[in-house]
């Protein structure tokens, strides 16, 4: 009963609590801005620390988004398998890593996983067209499942078929950047130009993709691998290929089959490593997503050390301010202010600095985000909403820790010596 | 736990009532108990290693609706009398009693709370938050109290000490004797029991601080209880009652400590021969 009556009347009690702590924050508000330009200078740290938390993290987060976004287009359900010597000392007793047509045609006929391979020649070559001429364009030897496997397709002309790969003749695909480079334009589909002094007929032009971490993948030459093995013999036995697998549950079973099927065919015993690499995008996907955190936690950890700068900052600020209003202090608590009142008046003062100091760098974080976005090479950024309701939370938090101190301060001092203070 | 939240809430709840009491209801107490018993007050301080004794066995009763002037030297223990009888600090030993009720040995907490709602201070340089209206300052003892209708009792406060028209001005727009007005308002706002003025006319020149007695002095004929710590004899003069201490002790009090008042029993006299030894 008692109990009972003492939570009646405790909620009796709220709208005065709510009413004194608005006092309270009014306050802190008019003390704040009659000391402008000490307050600014006070939460200079907190607002470089949330400002950089801000843009860091959505930096982060926005490469972050746009690797994973690049890694899927890759195509969920695709590998890359490609011949690679062991590494150390190891690799020098073996033989080179081999990797051959009759390989890749084993793995398409016997893995039952796999939906389709592609062999791939990766080289760089010069194409010249008209007075152009571009030195070190990625060039692809594949065949023509290149487009479904990568999920990379023309959008202008055509792309070559199993006709053009037989025969191994001399046409090629563009990529959209290699023709902004040429200073052409989408005519130039049925022109000829001339790949490392061969004359290769421009036959299509693939959809713009973007650029990936400064590589752009719009900047590559696509030809079918029957002619840039006639280009460059010695890749004959160093092919690499592309997998699809069934679906995407079936990555596992794909890969499986064709480790089975290599290592048989290379003969390699049970237990010696592979003379082959292969590249998954969940893989990547999970190790970048690990790369991530960690970059993101390390980058928090600095920044952090920054709010902290900044909380010190204010409990400086704060000792000076409790001195300075000593007597205030005192003909506060002579009217009836319980060390509780001047306790939490002192604490609100320190956090609304703090969450203004916040709010002001979170404004910052923005702007800066802003500006990075209007940079064309840049990636595409969003300020993650997560971000702000840390950087206001631990702003928040850094001025209840920091406050706490000037505010118990105030709250002990004796109203006798407070309204003595001169 | 709940015992103490209980005598929390019955105690603002009765602070409350009391409040809200219209003025005209309380007795002409002359002969009933009185607001203030000071029993044999001792107040002994460390400063370094020696002791002072600021306070030595004072004894003293005022009664509702008294004018009494604290007199003395500097050193003499008055300061030491004005912050034990405003609460902001306890005797070493001894009994203080306000409104019959122990006060002594009270926290911090509950001190808090007597000096908010029976207590009303006028300092000598007015103690007026600067950045806030006239209004606001007036307000503050009602807010710490958690007074209800702060606004309209604040504003009755300033009505009375005649500055309503200056209720939105901030003190740095408001003349020194204006200023004490407000202060006389914020001491009146929660209607105590007694209001204590430190020096009231100390920072005003003469004619400003006559003005300041004579809303005191209206006051007073209204019925509040009212002490004036002073060195100076004319405003002690127009009290009713001067205690002179020294050393500690009470060497004159004009009252006779347990009834009337007495401004008509040539007190001056008496005061002018205790000032000019």
């Amino acid at each position: 009963m008692k109990a009972l009556r003492a939570l009646v009347n405790a909620l009796l009690f709220i709208p005065d609590r709510v009413a004194s702590l608005a006092g309270n924050v009014v306050t802190a508000l008019v003390q704040i801005w009659s000391n402008k330009i000490r307050s600014l200078l006070t939460v200079l740290g907190i607002i470089i620390a949330v400002t950089s938390i801000i843009s860091v993290v959505s930096m982060v987060e926005g490469f972050g988004n746009y690797v994973t976004s690049f890694l899927r287009g890759l195509g969920t359900n695709m590998m890359v398998v490609y011949p690679e010597r062991v590494r150390g000392p190891m690799g020098e007793y073996l033989r080179p890593a081999e990797m051959t047509i009759e390989d890749i045609q084993a793995v398409d006929r016997y893995a039952t996983a796999v939906r389709r391979t592609s062999p791939v020649i990766f080289t760089r070559a010069t194409i010249e067209y008209g007075r152009q001429q571009l030195i070190g364009i990625d060039l692809r030897g594949t065949n023509e499942f290149f487009q479904p496997i990568r999920n990379f397709y023309v959008d202008a002309g055509r792309f070559f078929g199993a006709v053009d790969v037989d025969a191994g003749g001399p046409v090629c695909v563009l990529g959209r950047e290699v023709l902004r480079k040429l200073e052409c334009d989408e005519s130039v589909v049925g022109d000829f130009v001339h790949i490392d002094s061969q004359r290769f007929r421009v036959i299509g032009l693939l959809q713009s993709k973007g650029s990936f971490m400064g590589d752009n993948q719009d900047e590559m030459i696509v030809i079918p691998w029957t002619s840039a093995l006639k280009m460059y013999p010695y890749r004959r036995n160093y092919l690499a290929f592309y997998v699809e697998a069934m679906n995407e549950e079936k990555i596992p079973d794909a890969e499986g089959q064709l480790v089975r099927i290599l290592r048989q065919r290379h003969g390699i015993k049970k237990g010696d490593p592979p003379d082959f690499g292969i590249f998954k995008q969940d893989e990547i996907l999970k190790e970048f997503h690990t790369t991530r955190v960690i970059a993101t936690s390390v980058l928090a950890g600095i920044v952090s050390i920054s709010l902290l700068v900044g909380g010190i900052g204010i409990m400086n600020v704060m000792l000076v301010s409790v001195t300075e209003r000593t007597r205030e202090i005192g003909l506060r608590k002579s009217v009836g202010a319980h060390r509780r009142d001047i306790l939490s008046q002192f604490l609100t003062e320190a956090v609304v600095l703090s969450t203004v100091g916040g709010g002001i760098g979170i404004a910052l974080g923005y702007a800066i985000c802003y500006i990075a976005a209007m940079h064309p090479n840049m990636v595409e950024i969003n300020v993650p909403i997560w971000s702000v309701a840390l950087a206001l939370g631990f702003s928040a938090g850094v001025g209840i820790f920091f406050g706490i101190i000037p505010a118990f301060k105030a709250a002990i001092i004796h109203p006798i010596d407070a309204l003595r203070h001169e | 736990m709940t015992d103490a939240a209980n005598n929390v809430a019955s105690g603002f709840r009765a602070g409350r009532d009391v409040a809200s009491e219209p003025r005209t209801g309380r007795l002409p107490s002359v002969g009933t108990d009185p607001v203030i018993e000071l029993i044999d007050l001792y107040k002994t301080y460390r400063v370094g290693t020696e002791l002072v004794h600021a306070l030595r066995g004072t004894s003293l009763r005022i009664h509702e609706n008294e004018y009494a002037a604290i007199m003395g030297a500097s050193g003499s223990g008055k300061s030491t009398m004005l912050n034990i009888l405003g609460c902001l600090d306890v005797p070493t030993s001894g009994i203080y009693r306000l409104r019959g009720q122990d006060v002594s040995r009270l926290s911090q907490t509950k001190l808090a709370r007597i000096r908010g709602r029976q207590i009303g201070f006028i300092f000598q340089s007015f103690e007026l938050l600067g950045r806030t209206t006239a209004l606001k300052n007036v307000e503050l003892p009602l807010a710490y109290t958690r007074t209800r209708h702060r606004r309209q009792r604040a504003l009755e406060a300033l009505k009375r000490v005649n500055l309503l028209d200056r209720a939105h001005h901030r003190p740095n727009q408001l003349s020194g004797g204006q200023k004490q007005r407000v202060a006389i308002a914020r001491a009146l706002a929660q209607q105590p029991d007694i209001i204590l003025a430190d020096e009231p006319t100390g920072n005003l020149d003469s004619t400003t601080g006559k003005e300041i007695m004579d809303i005191l002095d209206s006051l007073q004929a209204e019925g509040q209880t009212i002490i004036v710590v002073t060195h100076e004899d004319e405003i002690a003069r127009r009290c009713g009652r001067t205690i002179r201490l020294k050393d500690g002790q009470i060497v004159l009090d004009t009252g006779n400590g347990d009834g009337h008042p007495r401004r008509d029993e040539g007190g001056t006299d008496a005061i002018g021969e205790a000032a000019t030894p």
